[in-house]
């Protein structure tokens, strides 16, 4: 596909655009975030407890969004915690991406024996329910954020290894392969130069479509305290601290719910918008 | 029939050898946990004496493989073990949790089922109309809603600011409503999505205008020729969300103070009561396992064509 109709379809695509101006603004408020924010994220304030939204009334050195029951800022933690929760799922997707598609790769390709074992460790991974493995996982682990990325690589890698597989399997006895072959090329070298580039479009639509889940699963894992170690600020833990004072203190819910909500919405708009542009069925 | 009996069969075999990979998995996992279990069992001040004793007892001075053999040999033999917080079997207490996890997931699906089988067939067939558009909507913001969230907000609005249901515990049919909306309106999100798409591309199948052509109504068009075909991608969504649903909807119960097995997991978790966790593991797996060999006999009845292959 040729750049220009490239950016035409972006262009044309609303879910595209809408979800890529929310994520960008999102991604640069997160990531600028040490730069603007007056108060710690972490030292809590007992005198400055359970305060409402102030919104622009103190300027930024108010409580903007109200403060949480340590009485830290909740603006703060927001958008320091949206930051480690960006981090979390950039690589939450990219190491489960590579690890499936190196072995849906070699499934599809080699078939046979090595496809069935594969296939089979996915059927395994498959029939443990998410969450279940997932907890499992951290209580023996630990919490720490390589651990979360352990698990997120876990319970992520076989819907790669599918989608890969697939592909693979459809193109493994093209004529331009089998060229290759007889001309000597190894098959390492016809997994990295041949196949690979074939498979990089449903790639990213997997990868694109997959960023909402996995900060959702960050954020329920942080939720049950599973997650994101203490005291860093994410979502999730926001979200379980609040939930004591819902009656009396909603900000301290609804805050980072409806920020977790933009945050996943835009990135499913996203997921969706990609897929729309890069799907050869998508033809207008 | 002799196919659908060739087909159970193969589907049979690799569903025993998930299982025995599962129980691999589970076993694997207890030795990786950090700590003695046979220390984890007994009272803190107790003397190395001991521990060394509830270790022979529990097998742990043998080899690993031997001690695999041992664990397989009770699982195949209904013992799931003992939980070391309760005190208790734990094939009792995951039993014991069942029903209110299976009364949950029922709802749940029935909610899913009811919320999104008229939008999405309609949205299908008037694309680009209103209601479409509307449950677009409906479909991504349920999709994007943390299940944490989604619960919150309605215990905030109906529990706090309505006060019209009770967000807490587990009994009566007032106590079910909140829960059940909470998980299921997300998997309606998704089924929508399904049966649109679904009944979208059927639609446009030859079969159908041919259909039309023999002059047969559109209602009879869409019931009986278009939803059937639209369908079969929906069961294995449904089927795959009850496997994981039946094995508790831990963020769902954990927010509603639910007594299924989600809390219980979150429960052996927090107390690191290893060898419940990993009967967890082995139960809602193969759960899982039985749920989609059940999907996979609806799909035969559905449509035969599948039999074959």
């Amino acid at each position: 596909m040729k750049k220009s109709e490239l950016l035409r379809r972006m262009g044309k695509s609303k879910f595209f655009v809408i979800g890529a101006i929310i994520a960008v603004l999102v991604i640069l408020t997160a990531f600028t975030s040490p730069l603007f924010v007056v108060h710690d994220p972490i030292q809590s304030n007992l005198r400055n407890r359970l305060i409402p939204p102030e919104l622009f009334a103190n300027g930024m050195s108010g409580f903007m969004l109200g403060t949480d029951a340590l009485g830290q800022d909740i603006f703060t933690r927001l958008v320091i915690g949206c930051r480690i929760s960006l981090l979390i799922a950039a690589a939450g997707v990219l190491i489960p991406a590579c690890i499936g598609t190196a072995l849906g790769a070699i499934a599809g390709y080699f078939g046979g024996a090595i496809d069935n074992v594969i296939m089979r460790i996915c059927d395994i991974q498959l029939s443990i329910p998410t969450m279940v493995l997932a907890i499992t996982v951290m209580a023996i682990f630990g919490n720490s954020v390589p651990n979360l990325l352990l698990v997120l690589a876990i319970v992520g890698w076989t819907s790669y290894t599918r989608v890969v597989r697939g592909s693979v399997m459809g193109i493994r006895n093209a004529e331009f392969i089998q060229a290759s072959r007889v001309l000597g090329a190894s098959n390492a070298r016809i997994l990295i130069t041949q196949i690979l580039p074939c498979v990089l479009t449903p790639l990213i639509i997997l990868m694109s479509q997959q960023i909402g889940f996995v900060i959702l699963t960050e954020a329920n894992l942080s939720f049950l305290g599973m997650g994101v170690p203490l005291p860093q600020p994410s979502l999730g833990s926001m979200i379980a601290d609040g939930r004591e004072y819902i009656a009396t203190a909603p900000w301290t819910v609804v805050v980072p719910g409806v920020a977790l909500m933009i945050i996943v919405l835009a990135f499913n708009f996203l997921g969706d918008g990609v897929r729309d542009i890069l799907d050869p069925k998508n033809k207008d | 029939m002799q196919n659908f009996m060739r087909f159970m069969m193969k589907r049979f075999v690799s569903a025993v050898i998930v299982i025995f990979g599962v129980t691999i998995v589970a076993f694997a996992l207890m030795r990786l946990a950090p700590g003695n279990p046979a220390a984890l069992m007994l009272p803190d001040n107790a003397t190395a004496e001991q521990i060394a004793a509830v270790e022979v007892k529990m097998g742990l001075d043998k080899p690993v493989v031997q001690q695999y053999i041992i664990y397989i040999t009770d699982v195949l033999h209904g013992d799931l073990g003992t939980s070391i917080f309760f005190n208790r079997s734990c094939a009792e207490l995951i039993f014991g949790r069942l029903p209110a996890t299976g009364l949950l997931t029922f709802a749940a699906v029935f909610v899913s089922i009811l919320v999104s089988f008229p939008m999405g067939i309609i949205s299908g067939i008037k694309k680009g109309s209103a209601i479409d558009f509307g449950s677009m909507v409906f479909a991504l913001l349920g999709m994007s809603m943390s299940q944490v969230w989604l619960g919150l907000l309605f215990i905030l609005f109906f529990g706090v600011y309505l006060g019209v249901l009770p967000t807490q515990g587990y009994g009566s049919f007032r106590n079910l409503i909140l829960p059940a909306l909470t998980l299921g309106l997300p998997l309606a999100a998704l089924v929508t999505r399904m049966l649109r798409s679904g009944m979208f591309e059927v639609l446009q199948e030859d079969y159908i205008t041919a259909t039309k052509a023999r002059g047969i109504g559109n209602f009879e068009i869409y019931t009986k020729y278009a939803l059937k075909n639209a369908l079969l991608p929906t069961i294995t969504i449904i089927g795959m969300q009850i496997g994981q649903l039946l094995a508790g909807a831990i963020i769902v119960e954990q927010v509603f103070g639910w007594p299924g097995l989600g809390s219980l997991t979150v429960k052996a978790i927090h107390m690191r009561d290893f060898p419940l966790i990993q009967s967890i593991l082995l139960v809602s797996a193969t759960l899982f396992v039985a749920i989609n060999i059940l999907v996979d006999i609806i799909y035969v009845v559905v449509d035969p064509r599948m039999s074959l292959n």
